[in-house]
């Protein structure tokens, strides 16, 4: 489990950064805790929008990425300080990064109300519903007199407060997996919601156009004046003319698709004809939506794969597709980002890792054998339901990456691979 | 005729709470003077170790010691009050103390049906603190909603009953500064017990 700790103050010196770090130090056993700073975020200014900032995006990273929050609050004037506040109105204005997050509150104070007032008030926000944290009930933990709360080594002193918080701790450990099972209920139904027809846009989407179109390439390129041939383009590390990129990109030893955010189907590096390609692709195609590109029985598996992929759960979705033993297609859906971390698409990219499994082998004086602990079920993937589509199987493909799921109908299991290329 | 202090609880380029003071200020012109205040240029309060306050702060601050009272006009942002009013509260409680005893009325607008009815209680609560201790006028709200329907082109508040009830609530506003004034004698022991607040030596 994966915490997120924000300690309220931007002072030069805070008890309550102190206490996280307390925390985190002290129960790295119990759950890992990760302090997030807060120092340069801007005042909150409904009419200077900096969501988009450095700030506060990587604030929403790294919320977003967390299993819960544990918030340290100072009390300053009754209330909590204008600096947890200001992060607070920014997490709640544009984004919403704390909804259903699971968050516990805890607080140093100088004098001996241990930031109760403060506490209460930010119970009071987190619950307000621009930001909709699921804040645990109870369970103060109120450290006052705080000045002398802790030794040289930044230890809190007394094994009373100490055993109290462990207790306080593994509460909210507790909340945070009954809450985010919770919310997994409902996420789980949010794949529906891809949009595999792209009726939407995105910012590059070329309007005006039939994604059906046979000739879309071309009517893209008159569209947008796209460059072509001898032109030069700059790319992040080189330059490169356009028929270079081609000549770089023909010669992957893989199949590379790329599907945009808006699920459009934009390119593949065309190395040969698609009877050939083991996932095939025609020119033709390039600039359907991806519902086109998939029969009906798949739609559900695609949603979900290009969903986990949209929300981050997880960046490389692999599918391994063995076929009589001949050949052991991967197929890799890679998520792609801009360099503030948003989704821009789907990498795909397909290759048959049986000549390097063999390369190496022979290598290596090495050959494969059956492992007699093999889960033999590893077969009855996510693939093979097409008609009953169930996310966490989709999910368990992912995280399994050495189990594969695959069609039953069509491919042998995992052991009769092995066993292939053993015989080879 | 009295001199108070509006001070506009938000750094927001638009905002209908600078409307409601802006109202005041022409409304009352013949009973008071009202003297706007923004608060939007204070940095982020980070309890500096040197405990001076910036000249911004200062400046403020003897303002509000001149004015004989102040009214705030607060945004509701998440159920509370905005992070940049409560910053400049921060900033007029740091190792300086222009609103101790000061005589305090809270108004509120916002979009929605509610009027800042959660945001004014926060905002009761920061400045009854022990090193804000305002005079608070009690008993009464001024809660403007649908803030966005409620003036006309020339800045005036069309509803008649909520015209009515800031007429009334700011009539009172005025006795309660003069009843204030009279209510001394706690006044010197609240200004040392501020002034010997420090928490470096807690």
């Amino acid at each position: 489990m994966k915490l997120v700790g924000i300690a309220g103050s931007v002072e030069d010196h805070s008890y309550n950064r102190t206490l996280l770090k307390f925390i985190a130090n002290h129960f790295s056993d119990m759950v890992d805790v990760e302090i997030l700073d807060i120092q340069d975020v801007p005042m909150f200014n409904q009419s200077d929008d900096q969501t988009d900032g450095e700030a506060v995006q990587y604030l929403k990273r790294k919320i977003e990425g967390a299993d819960g929050v544990i918030i340290a609050t100072p009390e300053h004037n009754h209330t909590i300080t204008a600096a947890l506040k200001s992060v607070i109105e920014w997490l709640s204005f544009k984004i919403h990064p704390m909804s259903g997050k699971p968050v516990m509150i805890v607080g140093a104070s100088y004098y001996d109300q241990g930031s109760s007032r403060a506490q209460l008030n930010l119970r009071q926000i987190l619950e307000s519903p621009g930001v909709d944290a699921v804040v645990m009930p109870g369970n103060e933990f109120l450290l006052g007199d705080v000045k002398q709360a802790f030794d040289d080594q930044h230890n809190l002193k007394d094994d009373r407060t100490i055993s109290f918080l462990k207790e306080t701790l593994g509460k909210f450990i507790k909340f945070v997996k009954v809450i985010n099972s919770m919310n997994k209920k409902a996420d789980d139904d949010d794949w529906q919601s891809e949009d595999l027809n792209a009726t939407g846009s995105v910012p590059t989407t070329i309007k005006g156009l039939n994604m059906h179109a046979a000739d879309w390439v071309d009517q893209a390129t008159a569209k947008t004046n796209a460059v072509t041939g001898n032109t030069y383009v700059r790319l992040d590390c080189g330059v490169l003319t356009v028929d270079q990129l081609n000549y770089f990109l023909n010669s992957m030893p893989m199949e590379l698709t790329f599907v945009d955010a808006n699920n459009q189907f934009l390119y593949y590096n065309h190395q040969t004809d698609a009877k050939n390609m083991s996932a095939s692709r025609k020119p033709a195609q390039v600039g359907n939506p991806l519902a086109d590109c998939h029969p009906k029985r798949a739609i559900p598996h695609v949603k979900q794969a290009i969903h986990i992929l949209r929300t981050g759960k997880t960046d490389l979705f692999k599918l391994p597709v063995p076929s009589n033993g001949d050949k052991c297609d991967m197929h890799y859906y890679q998520a792609m980002h801009n360099d503030k971390g948003e989704f821009q698409g789907v990498n795909e990219f397909v290759l048959d890792i049986l000549p390097i499994v063999k390369y190496y082998l022979g290598l290596t004086g090495q050959k494969l054998v059956k492992d007699p602990n093999a889960k033999t079920d590893a077969v009855s993937g996510a693939s093979s339901k097409a008609t009953t589509p169930k996310p966490d199987e989709v999910s368990g493909a992912s995280a399994d990456t050495d189990e594969a799921p695959v069609e039953k109908s069509e491919a042998p299991a995992v052991d009769e691979v092995s066993g292939a290329s053993a015989n080879d | 005729m009295h001199k108070f202090i509006a001070m506009v609880g938000t750094n927001s380029t638009e905002s209908t709470n600078r409307k409601l003071l802006q109202y005041m200020q022409s409304h009352f012109a013949d009973q008071a003077e009202i003297e706007l205040m923004e608060i939007k240029d204070l940095p982020i309060f980070n309890k500096p170790e040197d405990k001076k306050v910036p000249a911004l702060a200062q400046s403020m601050a003897d303002k509000i010691s001149d004015a004989d009272g102040v009214i705030i006009s607060t945004p509701e942002y998440d159920h509370s009050a905005p992070a940049v009013l409560m910053n400049a509260l921060e900033w007029l409680s740091f190792y300086i103390h222009p609103l101790v005893d000061k005589p305090v009325m809270i108004i509120g607008a916002s979009y929605g049906s509610l009027g800042t009815s959660r945001a004014q209680a926060h905002l009761r609560q920061i400045l009854d603190s022990p090193e804000l201790r305002a005079r608070i006028m009690p008993s009464s709200e001024f809660l403007l909603g649908h803030s966005l329907q409620a003036f006309d082109d020339a800045g005036n508040l069309v509803d008649e009953q909520k015209v009515a009830k800031l007429d009334g609530l700011f009539a009172d506003f005025q006795v309660f500064v003069e009843i204030t004034q009279k209510l001394t004698h706690a006044n010197a022991a609240n200004k040392q017990e501020v002034r010997d607040l420090d928490w470096d030596k807690l």
